[in-house]
């Protein structure tokens, strides 16, 4: 109930927030602030000595003749995910004090925040697509509202495409359910029962093979515009760029985290329907990422952009991990599932480090390019360092949260790949160029006079960055933490 | 139980932090809490050393890091002793620096960012994992990375800083491909902890059967790869002559004495897997090395700045340890031992040379070209004197240790040569490693000279005093090392390796580099003791040319790899990825064309409506009709 109890908390939270019009910051600050502890308590409490399932099951019938109940569960994929989308909707909505927003801005994230909770503790899969739904829509007007520079665009571009895979997502959904339904004459849409590899191997696959691919592609098509994965990612670069700073640290923590969700919650389970050439070809889709956004990436002179790609770029190390999850057996599968369900939790936070500290320093000196801020580490030191450290957590160094994603799926490779895992090394070679380059130029060298006199950043402001700072390390160091209890899933997944 | 021993490196990684807090308001103190720090290690460093030597049971604790992953700490006899050497050698440099950055506004931050250092390349040192070890190998280059660049706002800092990483980095991956691949191979055959130190260097001959000699080789490889990225081997040498844009301490410390031998101590740490392997893993260090070890001398030589001339003798040194674990297919495990002493008293000498030259730095005002030095002996006697100490060490006259420790690495590889058939390739190694004496005496005595004697040829130079007698202190703490190590010798190889075998080659060929110090001397004092050098000009030499130029080889990674390989790459996806934006928009604004056509369908004009479905009804009975439905 605990759980629900926090769901519930989460609505009323989302309602008060459209509703009081003074200090609309300072109580969204605090609702968040709320939400995020008591998910924490709900963590510890639920989840010391997991092993394996879903905690918290509760089920309420909607409509027996066809299967609607409000069912959920939390398995410990959705428990890290919970504690990102809590850690980041924080973050998003403490640092976005830096500019006065109204009431309707901190209602629309919490509505955000909202639909996230929804879907992460779903296990019905109307729920899970309504709520799919239901983030898109305060995100589009979140941008399309209170975006920068050819925001409508930029929203428009993020709704149609996601609207997209939302429509092949649902196919796919309705595709399973009435299958179901022929075969065992009763209807269901709970999860659990849907995404059984014995049922559609028994009853689609053998039958009619095309609708497995039909299925698959659909679920794949949509998971991957969220990713987002090449080719279907156009919409990313001007979301995250027109987007306001704290839309773009949610875009860039929470809302990509739904494709690697869906990737883990719905796919993995019906992993043994997968063959091994879609296999194949979500590794290679996931190298390809790796590379080709980080080498765009390099390219780009506005930062916030350039982190854009970035977060893309380790989105790519997801499809690998899943491709090599399903191609390989015993330890290495599951190392390389962990890593990749460790990569969405560390990617998420290590995102919400880098565009927060990004935004302090564009909010201060009023650049975000790299030509024109130089030496910041002059004036805005601490600030400054922060940002170093979110540059050396996204490039994937030891120590940080980031590398232990990094190396549980790049040690698993070896067996599955062979030595295509140098095109995995020259992608993270590339993305170590340019985030030291981009330091170099950004943060190192000798004061750009021009930017006058620049404050640091705020107490608040870096307690609360040294406390996402200090998740990232503690992650990194002892990663056992969440590590332990996504290994007991995925094991029991398997 | 936990041991105590996890403390010499946990001590300084805790108060890194904290030595930057302390030094906030009182800038000594963050220097003051650092050593302190440090001082704990060394003292806990030294009791366990008494410890192991007595019961000669190595150390091990690990515990479950994840998945199926263990960290902890490892403490066997070549362990202690590089915690030692890193320990003492990182505190002395500590006290100098108090005097060294005294008048640094951000010195907490350095000292800091030091303390981290030694705390990560001790828990480097005491790893028992290999991805442990990895992590802290990448914590010691983000150290690095760091105080590189520590005068952030010295554009040359800055941009030694990144190629340091950038360079390091592709080391550093290649030795994740490495781990990558031994991962893969023993955990398909269900080892319980595969990347675990202690298992990998007790099963070496077990784990060569089971995943084959070939893949070993190549595991191998890619070992060496990060070791050479991170120990500025060829060709991964490049960053570290451009490193010297950090402070001096920082160049001692790092650049000389610690993080650039960590990639010597890698392979010395895996070493059984390399004798399990075939031939090819083992001869490549021996190669890389040797040749490393000539090809940086010859790169010495051409230097005017003091810390560049310093630097490549660093990488030139290290070629002669990395050669040294080279031979180890050959003349077995004793080799360790023999790198392994390089290696500490190449630590004190180095340490020494680079605080010396950092002594004249400060009383020269940074001015490190050494043409514009000159006849400092006699404006700062005691700090060139420890100077030369440092530099007959160098170039390993007698009876300095490293006339011991590198001259049985260049007998070793006679024996080699001997041993493995007496063929033209086997001689090779001990050819380049007696060219690479030759080198040392030539570029040490030519710097030492340009320093120190002739006449002052600056205003600066005749300016310069000494600093004071405290601060040299811990320089001749390492100047008494130099000169007494040698006689620890065959103790240390034993303690090492125990039963080490004893290098024994003919007369002619053990005084061969002895001879070859001695040339190098005289051909400097033929050059430079005539003032000859003041009327060459080189410039227009060829062979000059080549070697300013650094054998083309930054021109190779700066100016073709990366900006005409790279760069020209990513501009390209840069450019296609905008045109792809820009397709798909184009394609979103016919579907919304399309959209408006049927927009002005829907005028509201009765007859087009009627027309429409007159036209409309047409066509369905034209359908129903071919399709015979009616």
């Amino acid at each position: 109930m605990f759980i629900i109890a926090i769901f519930l908390l989460l609505i009323l939270f989302a309602i008060l927030s459209f509703a009081i019009k003074e200090s609309s910051w300072k109580i969204a600050t605090l609702e968040s602030l709320l939400i995020l502890i008591l998910t924490m308590v709900y963590g510890i409490l639920r989840f010391t000595g997991y092993n394996g399932g879903f905690m918290s099951s509760y089920s309420y019938a909607i409509d027996t003749s066809i299967g609607i109940s409000f069912t959920v569960g939390v398995s410990a994929l959705s428990m890290a995910l919970l504690f990102l989308s809590a850690v980041i909707m924080f973050i998003a909505i403490f640092v976005s004090g830096r500019e006065k927003f109204d009431r309707s801005f901190y209602g629309l994230m919490l509505t955000t925040e909202l639909g996230l909770y929804g879907l992460l503790i779903s296990r019905n899969f109307l729920f899970f697509y309504v709520f799919w739904e239901a983030i898109i829509i305060p995100v589009f007007m979140l941008i399309s509202i209170y975006g920068g520079a050819g925001k409508e665009k930029a929203a428009l571009k993020f709704f149609v495409y996601t609207q997209i895979g939302s429509v092949f997502l649902l196919l796919s959904i309705l595709t399973l359910f009435s299958f179901y339904g022929t075969a065992n004459h009763v209807f269901t849409l709970n999860m659990s029962k849907l995404l059984d590899s014995s049922f559609i191997i028994k009853y689609i696959s053998e039958p009619q093979p095309f609708w497995t691919d039909f299925l698959l592609f659909g679920f794949f098509f949509s998971f991957l515009v969220k990713m987002p994965s090449f080719p279907l990612h156009s919409w990313l670069p001007d979301a995250y760029t027109s987007a306001p700073y704290p839309v773009s640290i949610v875009l860039a923590g929470a809302i990509s985290l739904m494709g690697g969700y869906g990737f883990f919650a719905v796919l993995l389970p019906i992993a043994p329907v997968i063959g091994s050439g879609i296999a194949w070809a979500i590794i290679i889709l996931g190298i390809f990422s790796l590379v080709y956004f980080a080498l765009v990436a390099m390219f780009q002179t506005d930062m916030k952009r350039m982190m854009a790609y970035a977060s893309a770029a380790s989105m790519g190390f997801i499809s690998i991990s899943l491709g090599i999850g399903i191609l390989s057996t015993g330890y290495i599968a599951y190392l390389a599932v962990s890593g990749g369900i460790f990569q969405i939790l560390a990617h998420g936070l290590i995102m919400g480090l880098v565009f927060s500290s990004l935004y302090i320093i564009k909010n201060t000196s009023g650049s975000q390019s790299n030509l024109t801020l130089s030496g910041l580490f002059r004036e805005m030191p601490i600030i400054s360092t922060f940002f170093l450290a979110g540059i050396m957590a996204s490039l994937g160094l030891p120590g940080l949260a980031g590398f232990i994603a990094e190396a549980s799926i790049v040690l698993a490779s070896y067996q599955v790949i062979g030595y295509i895992i140098f095109f995995i090394i020259f992608g993270m070679i590339i993305t170590a160029s340019y985030h030291v380059w981009t330091v170099q130029k950004s943060l190192n060298g000798p004061y750009n006079e021009n930017l006058g006199k620049l404050k640091d950043g705020t107490m608040m402001e870096i307690a609360v960055l040294s406390f996402l700072f200090i998740i990232i390390l503690i992650l990194g160091i002892y990663p056992s933490l969440f590590y332990h209890m996504i290994l007991v899933y995925v094991k029991g997944v398997f | 139980m936990f041991s105590y021993a996890w403390f010499i490196f946990l001590v300084p990684i805790i108060f890194a932090p904290v030595s930057a807090f302390a030094g906030w308001r009182r800038k000594v103190y963050g220097g003051i809490v650092a050593s302190l720090a440090i001082a704990v290690s060394f003292i806990l460093a030294v009791l366990v050393y008494f410890n192991i030597s007595n019961t000669r049971v190595p150390i091990y604790q690990s515990f479950n890091w994840f998945g199926n992953i263990d960290a902890g700490i490892y403490i066997d006899h070549l362990a202690i002793i590089m915690a030692l050497m890193v320990s003492f050698v990182s505190l002395m440099i500590h006290l100098f620096a108090l005097y060294y950055m005294k008048d640094d506004p951000r010195q907490n931050i350095y000292f800091g960012e030091t303390a981290l250092f030694t705390g990560g390349m001790l828990g480097l040192i005491l790893s028992s994992n290999l991805l442990e070890f990895f992590l802290f190998w990448e914590l010691v280059g983000l150290c690095s990375y760091l105080l590189v660049g520590f005068w952030f706002f010295k554009p040359n800092a800055a941009s030694a800083a990144k190629k340091a990483f950038i360079v390091t980095r592709v080391g550093d991956l290649l030795f994740i491909i490495g781990l990558a691949i031994l991962y893969s191979l023993l955990t398909s055959i269900n080892v319980s902890s595969p990347l675990s130190i202690p298992y990998l260097i007790s099963n070496a001959p077990a784990i060569a059967k089971e995943i084959g000699a070939q893949n070993l080789t190549i595991i191998g490889l890619l070992f060496l790869g990060g070791a050479a990225g991170k120990s500025a081997q060829f060709p991964l040498h490049v960053w570290i002559p451009d490193a010297m844009e950090g402070p001096t301490t920082v160049s001692a410390l790092i650049h000389a004495a610690t993080m650039v031998t960590a990639g010597v101590y890698l392979i010395a740490r895996v070493l059984p897997l390399y004798s399990n392997a075939t031939y090819i893993a083992p001869d490549a260090v021996l190669f890389v090395g040797a040749f490393t070890a000539m090809f940086a001398g010859t790169l010495g030589i051409v230097m005017n700045d003091l810390k560049r001339i310093l630097a490549y003798s660093t990488i030139s040194q290290i070629g002669y340890m990395m050669a040294s674990l080279g031979m180890v297919s050959v003349i077995g495990d004793s080799v360790i031992g023999f790198s392994i002493y390089h290696l500490v008293v190449h630590a004190v000498f180095k340490a020494l040379l680079f605080m010396t030259a950092g002594a004249i730095l400060i009383a020269l005002m940074e001015l490190r070209d050494v043409r514009r030095m000159g006849g400092l002996w006699k404006k700062m006697p005691v700090t060139v004197t420890l100077m030369f100490i440092g530099s007959i060490t160098l170039a390993a006259i007698p009876p300095t240790a490293a006339y011991f420790s590198k001259d049985t690495i260049i007998d070793a590889a006679y024996m080699y040569y001997i041993r493995s058939g007496a063929n033209i390739y086997s001689v090779l190694p001990w050819i380049f490693l007696v060219i690479g004496a030759l080198m040392t005496s030539l570029y040490t005595f030519r710097m030492f000279y340009l320093v120190a004697l002739g006449k002052p040829r600056s205003k600066l130079a005749e300016e310069a005093k000494d600093p004071p007698i405290i601060a040299l202190i811990p320089l001749m703490a390492l100047a008494f090392l130099s000169l007494t190590l040698g006689i620890v010798q065959y103790p240390f190889y034993n303690f090492i390796h125990p039963n080490t075998i004893h290098v024994s080659v003919p007369l002619i060929v053990k005084y061969t580099p002895l001879t070859m110090v001695v040339i190098g001397i005289l051909v400097i004092a033929g050059v430079y003791g005539t003032g000859m050098w003041k009327k060459m000009d080189l410039s227009k030499n060829i062979a000059y040319r080549i070697l300013r130029a650094k054998y083309y080889l930054d021109y190779l990674f700066t100016r073709v790899i990366a900006e005409r390989a790279i760069l020209p790459l990513s501009s390209g996806f840069a450019r296609m990825e905008r045109g792809f934006s820009r397709d798909i928009e184009a394609t979103g604004s016919g579907a919304m064309g399309f959209g408006s056509m049927l927009r002005r369908i829907q005028n509201g004009i009765v007859e087009y409506y009627f027309v429409f479905l007159i036209i409309g009804i047409a066509v369905i009975m034209l359908i129903l009709e071919i399709t015979g439905g009616l």
